[in-house]
Formats: structure tokens, C-alpha cells, sequence
């Protein structure tokens, strides 16, 4: 078996493991919060039978190991229960929030690859000079300041003061689109219609960016040390002195070496994304499942709960795993590192 | 650099225009914070009652700038105490085109009792519905119950036909009584129908052209009514034009800094009040004096003041006592609360517990960070008649858990109450009648006979004045005895564009008296874009 595989084959082993336990976690945690979840959806005008005829209907009186066979009884067959939050089932919920959160993730990443790299880049090959020290304060100034905070500056600059972007939502209102893939940006393509792409692009510019500004702090800053430090090896020297052009050694000597620790941090960052966007989802209202997360948490929707956190830990674990077989194609020490514990 | 900078400027100008259509005239956009429920069955809080009052109608409505209710759906009817019986107009269709008959009313009925969601416990008294004709539907009750009439504008009619076509798997014949379809899906007779319904984005609903009463032509022809923004969003979009009315739980400065850019503010009022809530079986409030000294103790003055907006409006108005304002049995609004520092001192001396070692715990809801302040205020009023105090951030998860319990609930529980009907009796009956004690809205544990003998009187009697009459002997007992601090009367507060006009939440004259029915769009207006 190719060593790759035998990487994929045993991450996704592990990836198992992990999501049973997430899953016994949650259902635990979930059940410690204070706050019976049949009063709190059933609202504060609810009778004493009200609450106690719901409880009984959710198995909330039974052990919960009972309470936890019942949970992966269901799971097997594809259910996760009905949300108290939204009175669907949670798997419809899911399917319907997960699409609009992913987008913007995976837009959020595209930024922090594609503005945090080069960044890093430059500052790198720019070393000691002005764009070097701009680059690391702006750099500094992105890690550092969380991402809600640069939703609302972001909302306030180019949305109130000048109006260039929307404010809320992911298209205008008046754009009908046919769901197919659940992504905007790859629905109104498919449907042909260039104006509601370009709507969707302005709608999700802003919550991205301010997204991916903390990420695109950290890739610039971590690429610029990596790419400082291949910098001083012998074989850029040895490179230089044959006259190679400053750009050819950037690019094929000093930056593929410095990619793989950015690459570890990159796939962290973007998994740390998908909690963190409730707080810019919350901003620009955009309906997606890490807001959905927040909101069953506070209402102690029990189901919801359980089936947010998994799907978050499987994407997650999906995204490690990626970014784990990247590392391992970019670097074959990994590789042979692989087959060498087997 | 130029070129670039001309070349960004164009395309996104180029992309804006392209990208960015006009919005359909007569268009209404709104927010609430919470989720609404478009099932009328499970409808409780203030987004549940916009919907339902839009998409569904009811029996009788409260009468506009008064007391009393008026017949809506139904004709006329006629009661002797303890059987009401109600003749239906035979105009109205359902959005489905079904006509309305008394089985839907029937049905309506037995659903909401079948689910027991939501309100449903405001028709425990009713023993039996039946449709005597196909246009006459009779309520027998267990006992006579005057509000009765005034629960009914809880009681929305759905179409039994589309229900039943659509029933969903469940115990039983009725299966799931239609909880599905009607989650998703309108099936009353309303003046706006459901377009679409997206419990994490918006509900759209559009108006109903074959309403059996006359809509306005200005009245929005389309209503998005949005879930979960954020202040500042809500902020931003009012002041860009792009949001039309605020939810009433902006933060006050949020309000005031709308109002200043020339937003209106639109009013709800007469339904509820803000209550500091006394454990009367916890010492030292167990003591008549101890409970009457901290009612003088609390400064209503500065807390009127902590919650206005602009000069002329506030969220709430003086208190007079433990009725709002605009209901039966209330003061006179001359009659406002004072803080009286001496007085306070005097009830103390006269408690039979020592001030000195009293600690009183002072808690709040932690989602409604205002509450704070006042906690805050109180424990610094205390402070100025020797008491000490501590301050208690409570989530209503935990709040609603330890209120089951008089040992485990705080001295003092700081509450928004509504009556839910408009009619005191759901103001009062829940909060100190002994049979209720230990709900959210009873942590004052109250045992009080003459109470419990007023409560029952102002339920039993069919008469208004003797209602009226019951109701003020129980307020000015309420005020001697002191289970509560009666902060102030609430009053909702929206903060809304220009473009809108709604007479029910802004002129007196038209107002409901009954939370979200305010936010009827048939009578609103909106100017076209």
C-alpha cells in the first residue's frame, strides 16, 4: 500500500475515535448545563405538565446512559432529533446553515492564503527595509485584535461611512436563486447569473476579510521568520553566488522549505474559523451554522447541540487531515517517517 | 498605482450598480431577536405574536384606544357565565380558499389543548367546544371565568381541512396535529401570507389579497421580518435605509443615538411592568416592615431616568402600584412611586430582624444586561438605610431551575411580567394567587388569603365594574402588604425609519393594549421607495 495511503487510512481511523469520543462528551457537557431544555423551549408561560409531558417525550428522565443509546440509536439511522430552537429536524437545519458558514470559511481562507502568503513573502525578501516594518506592524495589528472587532470597524468603514459594501445577509433580497450546492457564489454562476455572483462576492467580502484578518497576520508573520531563516542557509548563499534572480530564489528555494510549518498553522487557523465566525456571522447576519451553534447553546437544545459540535469536529478533523496529507506530499520525510512506525 | 486605484474604482462602481437593484416598492423590513414560531399552537413570545396576529386571526380583538374587545372573526356572542357562545361571520376564507366554519374553531381549540404549548394553559377552563351550526361554535367551561373572552385573542383559527391534509407521523389518529406543515407553513385566514420561513434568517410573508376586510393600499405588500441581528448591525442598516423597524431590545443609547439621526420612535404600553420580586419566606423578608422598607428604600425616580431614550420617551412610566397603568383596577397616574429614605428607615426600626446583619441578595437575569444597573441601583439605595447586599448574575436557565425552591430563591428577583391577554388576571392571577407559587413570575412565594379571595373575585365576576372594583382592593392590598417593589410600567419601545406609518404604536387612540398586536401590517404604512 502507498505510503499516503497508509497515512489517509489511519488519520481516518483516528478521526473515528475522536468523533465518538466528541460525541460522549457533548452528550455529557450538555447535560450539566443549568437549565431544564423542556422549560426553556417550551417558554416561561408553560405549565408544570407542559414542561413534564415534554420531558418525558425527549427521554429526559432516563439515565443518561439510556439517554445516550437512545442518541446513537438514532444517529445510525441518520437522525439527530428535532431542534427546539427552530421545531425542524436537525439534520434539515444542518444541511441548510452548514453550506453558508463553509463558504465563508473557505473564502476566509482563500484570503489568508492568498493575501498572508505573498504578505509573508515580501516582508520576507524586503527584510530590514520600510515594507518589511509595515507589513509586521499591520501583521501584529491583525493577530492581535479578535475578529468581531474587525467586523464591526470593517461594517462601520465600508459599509456606513462609505457605502460600498452590503450589510447583512448573503444576497439581495430580490435575487432568486435555485439552491444547488448551498454556496452563493457557485449557485449563481451555475444559474448564469453574473449580476447575483457579483452580489453574493460584495455580501461576503466583508465577513470573510474580517474573518480572515487574524489568519492573514499570522500566515504573513510566520512565513516571513520561516522564509528569514531558510534565507540564511548555505544553499541560498550557494544560490545567489551563481546569480540565480532574486525572484526564482524566493519562490522555488526559500519559500517551499518555510510552507509546511505555515501550512500546520494555515489548516489550525482555518479550523479555529469555524467557531470563530459566529461572532462575524452574529455581525453580518449571515445565516450560518456557527451562529445556529450559539443560539442552541444558550436554549439548551440538546439535539442541536450535539449535532453542531459533531459536524463542526468532523470538518475539523476533515480539514486536519487535508492539510496533514498536504504536509506529507510537500515534505517525503514524513512519508518515510510513516513507513518507518509501521 | 493611478491606474490601478481608476481600474478598482470603476469596477466596483461598475459591480454596485450591476449588482444592487432596486427594492421592490412597499416593502416592510423588521427585526426580533428570537426565532419566531409560525405553529400558533406553541406561539408565546413577541416574534411568535407578530406572526400570529398576521397570518392568523381571531375571534374578537382588543378594541382599539379602549377597553373591551370587539368581534373579529366572530359576529356577536352570548354568554351566561359559564358557556359562551359565538356566531361566525360567513365571509371569510382561509388563504387555502377554504371557507371558515365552527369546526375549524373547534378544532383550533382541541389542537392548541393537544399540543399544550405555548399558551394553551389560558384555556384549561374549557371543558368542551362544539360546533352547534355551521356558523355557531359554543364554549362550555368548568367554571365561570370572566377573562375568558380576553383569552381569546390567544385563540388563533386554523384550517382544519389543510391540516389534516397535512398531518405528520405521530401517536395516535391526528398524528403529529400538523406540527410540521405548520412550522413552515401559514393556514389561517390572516391578511399576510407566509412566502417563506427561515427560522436562522427571516420569515417573508406577503399581503393576502382576498383578506375579508379592506387593506390599505399603502399597507407593505411584502414584510421581512428578520431574526437575530445585532444592535449595531440594526444600527447601521436603519441609518443606511436598508431596516424599517427596530426589535424593542436595542440598548437605550442605541435608541437615543437612531432617534438623534432622525428615526421615530414608535410605543407599546398598558401590558406590564418592571417588578423588583421579594421572597416573603426568606428572612428578613418575611417581616411585612423589612419588605415595606425596601419598597420606600428603592429610588423609582433615578430608574425612570436610567431608561429614557430622549426627553419625551422612556421605556416605562412611574409606577403607581402593583397595576399597570391602563388596566382595571390601576391607580391614578397622579399616584406615582416616590423613594421616601425617612419612611424606609421607620418600617426598618419597626422589622423584627436586626438591619445589621442582614444581607440581602440582590440578583439579575444575565440576558438582560439592564437589569444590572437596577441591581446595582438597588444595592446602593440600601446602602443609604444601613442594609447590606450582594449582587447575583443569574442565566434564566439556572433562575427558572431555582425558583422551584423558596430556599433557593434569591431575596430579591428582578423581573419583566406581561399580561399575556391584555387583562390583568394573566398579570396577577400567575404572580400571588397560593395556588401558583414557585414559577418564574411567583418567586414572592406569597400566601396571602385576602389576596387569593380579590384574585378569585376579579376572575368570577361577570360584570366589568365589579372586575374593576375587585382589582383596586387588590392593588391598594398588594401595596400594603409589599411582596414586590413595582419598578416601573413597561413600555416597548421600536425605533423605525420614516418611510413607515404605524397609527397603532404611535397615536394612543389606535393602541391594542396587547403585546405584538401593535404590529398589525394591515394597518401600517409604508411609503414606496
Amino acid at each position: 500500500m502507498p505510503a499516503v495511503l497508509r497515512l489517509l487510512a489511519r488519520r481516518l481511523g483516528i478521526s473515528l475515535i475522536v468523533l465518538a469520543g466528541v460525541s460522549m462528551l457533548i452528550f455529557g457537557i450538555a447535560r450539566v448545563i443549568p437549565g431544564d431544555p423542556a422549560r426553556i423551549a417550551l417558554g416561561p408561560n408553560a405549565t408544570g405538565e407542559q414542561v413534564a409531558g415534554l420531558r418525558q417525550a425527549l427521554h429526559l428522565d432516563d439515565p443518561v446512559a439510556v439517554q445516550y443509546g437512545h442518541f446513537v440509536a438514532d444517529l445510525l439511522r441518520g437522525d439527530l432529533g428535532v431542534s427546539l430552537y427552530t421545531n425542524r429536524p436537525v439534520t434539515l437545519d444542518i444541511a441548510q446553515f452548514l453550506p453558508a458558514t463553509l463558504e465563508l470559511v473557505l473564502f476566509a481562507g482563500v484570503l489568508m492564503v492568498g493575501i498572508g502568503l505573498p504578505l509573508g513573502m515580501w516582508s520576507a525578501s524586503q527584510r530590514g527595509r520600510w515594507p518589511d516594518h509595515l507589513i509586521r506592524v499591520v501583521s501584529l495589528l491583525g493577530v492581535s485584535a479578535p475578529s468581531f472587532v474587525w467586523a464591526v470597524m470593517l461594517m462601520l468603514m465600508f459599509a456606513f461611512f462609505l457605502p460600498v459594501f452590503p450589510i447583512a445577509g448573503r444576497i439581495t433580497d430580490s435575487f432568486e436563486i435555485t439552491r444547488v450546492t448551498g454556496f452563493l457564489l457557485i449557485d449563481t454562476l451555475l444559474a448564469g447569473n453574473g449580476a447575483a455572483f457579483v452580489d453574493a462576492l460584495r455580501h461576503i467580502f466583508l465577513p470573510a476579510f474580517a474573518l480572515a484578518v487574524s489568519g492573514i497576520g499570522q500566515a504573513a508573520r510566520l512565513t516571513r521568520a520561516n522564509m528569514v531563516e531558510t534565507y540564511d542557509r548555505p544553499y541560498i548563499e550557494m544560490a545567489r553566488a551563481y546569480g540565480f534572480p532574486a525572484g526564482r530564489i524566493a519562490a522555488k528555494y526559500a519559500f517551499k522549505p518555510s510552507l509546511i510549518p505555515s501550512l500546520t498553522i494555515i489548516g489550525l487557523d482555518f479550523a479555529a474559523m469555524l467557531g470563530n465566525a459566529f461572532l462575524v456571522e452574529a455581525v453580518f447576519a449571515w445565516p450560518g451554522l456557527s451562529r445556529y451553534g450559539v443560539a442552541v447553546i444558550l436554549r439548551k437544545d440538546l439535539n442541536a447541540i450535539i449535532g453542531t459540535v459533531l459536524i463542526i469536529s468532523a470538518t475539523f478533523l476533515i480539514v486536519n487531515l487535508i492539510v496533514d496529507l498536504l504536509i506529507a506530499f510537500l515534505n517525503p520525510r514524513i512519508r518515510h517517517s510513516e513507513r518507518g512506525a509501521r | 498605482m493611478k491606474l490601478l486605484k481608476t481600474t478598482l474604482a470603476i469596477g466596483l462602481s461598475a459591480a454596485t450598480a450591476l449588482a444592487a437593484p432596486a427594492i421592490a416598492g412597499g416593502t416592510l423590513r423588521l427585526d426580533e431577536v428570537a426565532v419566531g414560531e409560525l405553529d400558533p399552537a406553541k406561539a408565546s413570545d413577541y416574534a411568535d405574536s407578530i406572526l400570529m396576529f398576521n397570518v392568523y386571526d381571531t375571534l374578537v380583538l382588543p378594541v382599539q384606544g379602549g377597553p373591551g374587545h370587539a368581534p373579529h372573526l366572530a359576529e356577536s356572542w352570548e354568554s351566561d357565565g359559564n358557556s359562551f357562545t359565538f356566531t361566525l361571520r360567513d365571509d371569510v376564507n382561509f388563504q387555502s380558499g377554504n371557507p371558515l366554519t365552527a369546526d375549524d374553531v373547534v378544532f383550533s381549540l382541541e389542537r392548541m389543548k393537544a399540543l399544550g404549548a405555548g399558551l394553551s394553559y389560558l384555556f384549561g377552563v374549557v371543558e368542551s367546544a362544539e360546533a352547534t351550526a355551521p356558523s355557531t361554535v359554543r364554549f362550555n367551561l368548568s367554571s365561570p371565568y370572566a377573562p375568558f373572552v380576553a383569552s381569546l385573542v390567544r385563540l388563533p383559527i386554523v384550517d382544519r381541512k389543510l391540516v389534516m391534509e397535512n398531518l405528520g407521523e405521530g401517536d395516535g389518529e391526528m398524528g403529529d396535529w400538523g406540527q410540521a406543515f405548520l412550522s413552515a407553513n401559514g393556514g389561517g385566514t390572516g391578511a399576510y401570507r407566509v412566502v417563506s420561513h427561515n427560522p436562522q434568517e427571516e420569515t417573508v410573508m406577503e399581503k393576502n389579497r382576498d383578506y375579508f376586510l379592506d387593506i390599505a393600499e399603502a399597507a407593505p405588500d411584502t414584510v421581512r421580518l428578520r431574526y437575530g441581528l445585532e444592535a449595531s448591525t440594526v444600527r447601521t442598516l436603519i441609518a443606511t435605509g436598508e431596516h424599517d423597524i427596530s426589535s424593542q431590545w436595542l440598548p437605550p443609547e442605541v435608541m437615543g443615538a437612531l432617534a438623534r439621526e432622525g428615526a421615530q420612535l414608535f410605543t407599546e404600553s398598558g401590558t406590564g411592568a418592571f417588578y423588583l420580586k421579594m421572597n416573603t419566606t426568606k428572612p428578613p423578608l418575611d417581616d411585612v416592615n423589612c419588605r415595606r422598607a425596601l419598597s420606600a428604600a428603592f429610588d423609582y425616580q433615578t430608574a425612570i431616568r436610567m431608561i429614557a431614550i430622549t426627553e419625551d420617551v422612556s421605556a416605562g412610566s412611574p409606577s403607581t402600584g402593583a397595576i399597570p397603568v391602563g388596566m382595571f383596577g390601576a391607580n391614578d397616574g397622579s399616584m406615582v412611586q416616590v423613594q421616601d429614605l425617612d419612611g424606609a428607615r421607620e418600617y426598618l426600626a419597626a422589622c423584627g430582624h436586626d438591619p445589621a446583619e442582614m444581607d440581602i441578595e440582590i440578583s439579575w437575569i444575565a440576558e438582560v444586561p439592564l437589569e444590572e444597573r437596577f441591581a446595582l441601583l438597588f444595592q446602593s439605595n440600601l446602602a443609604e438605610i444601613g442594609v447590606k447586599s450582594h449582587i447575583r448574575k443569574l442565566p434564566w436557565a439556572l433562575f427558572s431551575e431555582q425558583v422551584s425552591k423558596p430556599e433557593n430563591t434569591p431575596h430579591i428577583s428582578q423581573l419583566f411580567v406581561n399580561a399575556v391577554t391584555g387583562d390583568p388576571d394573566t398579570l396577577l392571577y400567575g404572580m400571588y394567587h397560593s395556588s401558583t407559587p414557585g414559577t418564574w413570575q411567583s418567586p414572592e412565594y406569597l400566601s396571602d388569603a385576602r389576596v387569593d379571595e380579590y384574585l378569585d373575585a376579579g376572575r368570577n365576576a361577570s360584570a366589568t365594574d365589579a372586575r374593576e372594583e375587585a382589582y383596586s382592593i387588590l392593588n391598594a392590598r398588594l401595596m400594603e402588604i409589599a411582596p414586590t417593589i413595582y419598578g416601573y410600567d413597561r413600555q416597548s419601545v421600536f425605533a423605525a425609519s420614516d418611510r413607515v406609518r404605524a397609527p397603532a404604536l404611535s397615536d394612543p387612540a389606535y393602541a391594542f393594549g396587547l403585546d405584538g398586536m401593535g404590529f398589525s401590517f394591515r394597518l401600517m404604512e409604508v411609503a414606496e421607495d
